[in-house]
């Protein structure tokens, strides 16, 4: 579905990514775990079309993707979610998914009156009650919860109807109740969905992937079911510390 | 300033009668402060006061009010940037100052038509905003705002150092031409009275025109790129589109005003383009509440009004702008629209 190929980026002296390459399955769900300063955000932020690469290149379903500006990636159906919440604050829940499936219409109805543009609002309505968040609607998404908020955060990418869906770190400052959740919630969605995960929830990551990079300094360390990462010993002594590994 | 201004949108929102579901959350759509019934209420007795004005108002302040009119399409559209793109114009006055010019320039040495000094006025601000603005947009924050006001001070230096457009002097003796409304419909600007009525129904179109492209699906995205224009194009638009439009839009409002100036005062001066004339608008609009469109109409009437009868004691009426500029900052920066929303709208929950 998307696949990265040799991807690098620098800053300045620092390789934040360095000669990355990996595939991520249709309908699967692909974790990037590693530690902090790995890269992972970087990679993101290059495959979402926040950064341009140095060299390499994203494809996304065999098409060259790579340094597309991320509007356009949008419409072609990545949609990314970011680790710190980045939502319109002083706009409603229903607005904020409302503006998310509004990006679906046709360009040509941009001077379309608001009330005449039904659809969106329809499946706006829709995405709320299926991530359980109509009783919010017109809440402003700056007065909910942080659990929430990283909800509505899931729920507009979602309304974009993407192929791949990006999550960076969804658990980010969640209680362990509202991570399995979220974990219920990234389950459901992979079937229909690709997803690209970054977490630093190891449990998490370990019971809803089905694939796992783990980087480290830039690089990829490993590849491989979850399984196998918990068996490696490589990946145990760059991500879990020395004293794991000798255990 | 924002903020507050959007807490006011929403309370309004929340405290009506919760009815059907679809239709809360339609309601809930129309969150623009433009639309809200309130607001509706405030710019049809506006109006209605600003129609029976002449009654008594006599010729000098008629002429006045058609003044404040004018500069109220500077602040009309600095409204437009601010209250929905989430942009601060400084130099909104670039606009004004440059459609007066070309008008005054075309009515002294090319035509008498005001169907065509219009057309080339409101093209060449048309063109010039394009321009200016594919450059200025790409600029965040504060440097939007540095840019603007840089550009539309080196247009004041330009005009105060050209002798072929009157340098310092500006342009006088512009004549007053009549308006071929219809064919055998002349109407004469010379008439205080149907020149008065003839800005103010103008203004009203402006205003409504406004508003109706504001309520848009154009218009959401605005608000979005005013709340937070970092995630926008992570949804699948690309904000510069959208904000360029405003800003071509909003010139042509400003250029409105400009264009009738000269009619106004019979000449036109390089402090049109000024810092003056640009912050006062930005002034007007936060008087009148930013983001409710109305609102910088009535706080051009307010400022124009108080900076007439004040400047007839003092020289320096811009102290009393500078003061009026804190204290609506301090204590009332939803503006006159956001206290009276307060205040009439009775049972409305304010949130912390």
């Amino acid at each position: 579905m998307i696949r990265v190929i040799d991807l690098s980026k620098s800053f300045g002296a620092l390789r934040a990514v360095n000669h990355l390459s990996f595939e991520a399955m249709p309908n699967c769900i692909t974790s990037i775990i590693g530690p902090n300063g790995a890269g992972k955000s970087t990679a993101f932020n290059l495959i979402a079309g926040t950064l341009r690469p140095d060299s390499g290149r994203v494809e996304l379903e065999g098409h060259d993707v790579t340094g597309e500006p991320a509007y356009r990636l949008a419409k072609l159906g990545v949609a990314r979610s970011f680790q710190i919440t980045n939502l319109f604050f002083g706009l409603s829940v229903l607005e904020n998914v409302r503006f998310a499936c509004q990006s679906l219409e046709s360009r040509n109805r941009f001077l379309t009156r608001l009330d005449r543009l039904s659809a969106p609002v329809r499946r706006a309505t829709e995405i709320l009650e299926e991530f359980g968040l109509d009783e919010s609607a017109d809440q402003l998404v700056g007065n909910l919860s942080h659990g929430d908020q990283r909800r509505v955060e899931i729920a507009i990418c979602m309304a974009l109807t993407p192929r791949v869906l990006m999550l960076d770190e969804p658990t980010q400052g969640m209680s362990p109740a509202e991570t399995a959740e979220i974990d219920t919630l990234i389950k459901s969605l992979a079937g229909r969905v690709t997803v690209l995960l970054i977490e630093h929830d190891i449990d998490l990551v370990m019971n809803i992937s089905d694939h796992v990079i783990v980087m480290h300094q830039g690089r990829k360390l490993f590849e491989g079911p979850p399984n196998e990462v918990r068996a490696s010993p490589a990946v145990r002594e760059a991500y879990l510390g020395a004293e794991h590994a000798a255990a | 300033m924002l903020q507050a201004q959007q807490q006011a949108q929403t309370t309004d929102i929340e405290s009506r009668p919760a009815g059907t579901v679809a239709g809360r959350l339609l309601r809930a759509v129309r969150s623009g402060g433009s639309n809200s019934t309130l607001l509706r209420q405030i710019a049809l007795v506006s109006l209605l006061l600003a129609a029976i004005f002449p009654l008594f108002g006599g010729s000098f302040f008629t002429r006045l009010a058609i003044e404040a009119l004018l500069f109220g399409c500077i602040a009309l559209s600095v409204d437009i940037l601010l209250g929905y793109a989430g942009l601060l114009s400084l130099g909104q006055a670039a606009y004004f100052g440059l459609a007066a010019y070309v008008a005054a320039l075309m009515y002294l040495h090319v035509t008498q038509s005001f169907w065509l000094v219009l057309l080339t006025a409101s093209a060449s601000v048309g063109v010039f905003s394009f321009l200016l603005g594919a450059v200025a947009i790409r600029a965040k924050g504060v440097y939007f705002a540095l840019i603007t006001f840089g550009v539309a001070e080196i247009l004041s230096k330009i005009t105060h150092n050209t002798r072929a457009i009157g340098g310092s002097d500006g342009l006088i003796g512009i004549p007053v031409p009549s308006i071929r409304l219809l064919p055998g419909l002349e109407i004469e600007f010379a008439n205080n009275y149907v020149f008065y009525y003839l800005v103010l129904g103008t203004v009203c179109l402006l205003y409504l025109g406004t508003r109706r492209i504001l309520n848009t699906a154009f218009g959401s995205v605005l608000r979005a790129i005013r709340d937070n224009s970092d995630r926008v194009p992570y949804l699948g638009y690309n904000p510069f589109w959208y904000k360029l439009l405003a800003y071509v839009m909003a010139a042509q409002i400003a250029a409105f005003g400009g264009l009738i100036y000269p009619l106004l005062r019979g000449f036109v001066a390089p402090h049109l383009f000024g810092f003056e004339v640009s912050t006062k608008a930005v002034v007007m609009s936060l008087v009148g509440g930013v983001g409710t469109l109305i609102g910088p109409l009535m706080g051009s009437v307010i400022i124009t009004f108080l900076e007439s009868v004040v400047g007839s004691y003092t020289e320096r009426h811009l102290i009393l702008l500078g003061i009026i500029f804190i204290v609506f900052v301090m204590f009332l920066p939803d503006g006159l629209c956001g206290l009276a929303q307060r205040t009439f709208g009775a049972g409305r929950k304010v949130k912390p």
